[in-house]
């Protein structure tokens, strides 16, 4: 029989939950050094593991190199729809929660909803004859989200990180980011506006779509 | 000769002839550029047009679109040739789009734009186009006044916020029945938010006026909270407004009709119209010159999903098939970066007619 070939997050809180899990299954990590990315389980020798950054858990299932991984369902969803023919969401996990919202600066006071935010957009290009600009790490969901809800009038920045600051720094108007709690939008003088949530993530446990789910039956 | 190749030179000689026509009616031929900078029409429809364009990055990382319409591309080249006066030109060639699955469609098209004219040029574009199928039987030529509906959504008891809003989405079909809903429903009241937004503005007002917040200066953001605070939001009726607008684009009627039904439709709902007349004569006149012999019916919703069309516009059909298509569209030129200009043009489909 062909081992299961399995990625797990290489870092972070993704990485400690995921290690969590299995263990609640009675599958212990079995890692000789902390920089080997190649692991196996003390109690099952049908795995074969790899610790992977999670966006590449996804390509990895995609291409089928992988049978099963844990990634992020934010990380799915920006990618482009052919890998959700590929990639199957077996389960969303408990873990690993956190939102995708559009922020607008707290001082904006006029816009509460997507509605103003339409408008302003509008305006915007009217007074200053240009789009107002979106820092974002998720482009794609990003877009979908705004075109479905009337806002047209808006350029995509791509973002690597420190978002939360374009809007502060000149180089966006506002934002759509990743957030659990909110805290760092807040401290960043950021506000969520009320129907601005694009999507509601978790960790998901996925799966190569041609992988025979029976021979996972822990997960049942 | 295979099929492919019979078609090909069919295109070709078909061509060939329409360019003749429309030589003769006047109209000077321009190559126009297969390739657009995909910001400049992105500054003009939007980020939604990306969706249906082909979209690629130069060496330099610049956006660049295959031309998705041939009337954007000669706007383009009008505004780049900076001549004055009435210009009346004729192209031919292919727009690319993608469909909903986005697989990429080529349109084969030939059509003739008049920009800058002094004088009504929707008859002699309409004249133009029907020439060409002087021998086809059973057409039918289908009309509409978008100017119309604009018209009509301004003369709604409805806050400002909103017409703008329904003027603007009125080429997103599926959007804008949306809004319809949610105005029959007034879904977008939050009384509650209004208050809370309401303590802050002290808050804000402290501030100096011009300060920069988020690309927005500080007096802007006050402007527009007080305007919108001030808009009538829960004491309009959503619903009577929904219900015009509803029955208005079910407007499907002859042409020698609809003058005296759209008055009758206006009377009827107690409605002051914007340059009512001036339409309603643009409509008697086309009836008249068009004569007897043409089947030509008004239909309100025909031609709005062309998000530039601004006035006139007008399909030629056989059965169901598309033959031709055209309209006014007085602010394209300037939206992406002209000078104002009265615009009118129609294409042909050779696709369609190969």
């Amino acid at each position: 029989m062909n081992k299961i070939k399995i990625g797990l997050p290489s870092k972070g809180r993704l990485k400690d939950e995921s290690i969590k899990l299995f263990s609640s299954k009675g599958l212990n990590i079995q890692n000789t050094n902390s920089r080997n990315y190649f692991f196996s389980f003390e109690e099952n020798s049908n795995f074969d593991g790899i610790f992977l950054h999670a966006r590449e858990i996804i390509e990895r299932i995609n291409d089928k190199t992988l049978d099963v991984g844990i990634s992020g369902l934010d990380l799915l969803m920006e990618l482009p729809d052919e890998y959700q023919n590929n990639v199957k969401i077996l389960k969303k996990l408990n873990f690993g929660f956190a939102d995708l919202v559009v922020a607008v600066p707290n001082d904006w006071l006029d816009v509460q909803n997507i509605a103003d935010l339409e408008e302003v957009s509008f305006e915007f290009k009217e007074k200053y004859n240009r789009r107002m600009r979106v820092a974002t790490k998720y482009p794609k969901l990003t877009e979908d989200f705004l075109l479905s809800r009337g806002v047209t009038e808006f350029k995509l920045v791509g973002s690597l990180g420190a978002t939360e600051s374009y809007p502060f720094t000149g180089s966006a108007e506002l934002v759509s980011d990743i957030t659990s709690t909110g805290s760092t939008l807040k401290e960043n003088n950021l506000r969520i506006i009320s129907d601005g949530k694009i999507l509601k993530s978790s960790a998901c446990l996925l799966v190569s779509k041609s992988f025979n789910i029976k021979s996972l039956s822990l997960f049942k | 000769m295979t099929k492919a190749l019979v078609n090909k030179k069919n295109k070709e000689n078909i061509s060939k002839k329409i360019l003749n026509i429309f030589k003769k009616k006047g109209f000077n031929f321009i190559d126009l550029d297969i390739v657009i900078d995909t910001d400049l029409l992105a500054q003009r429809s939007g980020e939604a047009f990306k969706k249906y364009a082909l979209n690629f990055k130069d060496k330099s990382g610049k956006e660049i679109s295959l031309r998705p319409d041939l009337t954007i591309a000669t706007a383009i080249q009008y505004i780049q040739r900076k001549k004055k006066g009435t210009e009346k030109l004729s192209y031919f060639g292919s727009a690319f789009r993608l469909n909903k699955k986005g697989d990429l469609k080529v349109f084969d098209q030939i059509g003739c734009e008049i920009i800058n004219s002094k004088s009504s040029p929707e008859y002699l574009i309409l004249s133009t186009v029907l020439s060409v199928f002087n021998k086809f039987k059973k057409k039918q030529i289908i009309l509409n006044h978008i100017g119309l509906f604009d018209n009509l959504i301004n003369s709604l008891n409805l806050p400002e916020r909103w017409k703008l809003r329904l003027i603007r989405h009125y080429s997103r079909k599926e959007y804008f029945e949306e809004l319809l809903n949610r105005l029959d429903t007034n879904y977008d009241l939050d009384n509650e938010k209004i208050k809370i937004d309401y303590n802050r503005l002290g808050v804000l007002k402290k501030l100096d006026a011009d300060k920069i917040i988020g690309g927005r200066k500080v007096a802007e953001i006050i402007e527009r909270f007080e305007k919108k605070i001030k808009d009538p939001r829960d004491n309009f009726n959503g619903s009577r407004s929904v219900k015009i607008i509803k029955d208005f684009l079910k407007l499907k009627v002859p042409l020698k009709k609809s003058a005296d039904i759209i008055k009758k439709f206006v009377e009827k709902n107690d409605l002051k119209i914007k340059n009512l007349n001036h339409v309603l004569l643009k409509l008697n006149n086309l009836n008249k010159k068009l004569g007897t012999k043409q089947d030509v019916i008004f239909d309100a919703k025909f031609g709005r999903e062309t998000q530039y069309y601004t006035g006139l516009a007008f399909s030629i059909c056989k059965q169901s098939i598309e033959l031709a298509r055209g309209g006014e569209y007085n602010n394209l030129i300037k939206t992406l970066g002209g000078k104002q200009s009265p615009a009118f043009g129609a294409a042909i489909n050779l696709n369609q007619l190969i």
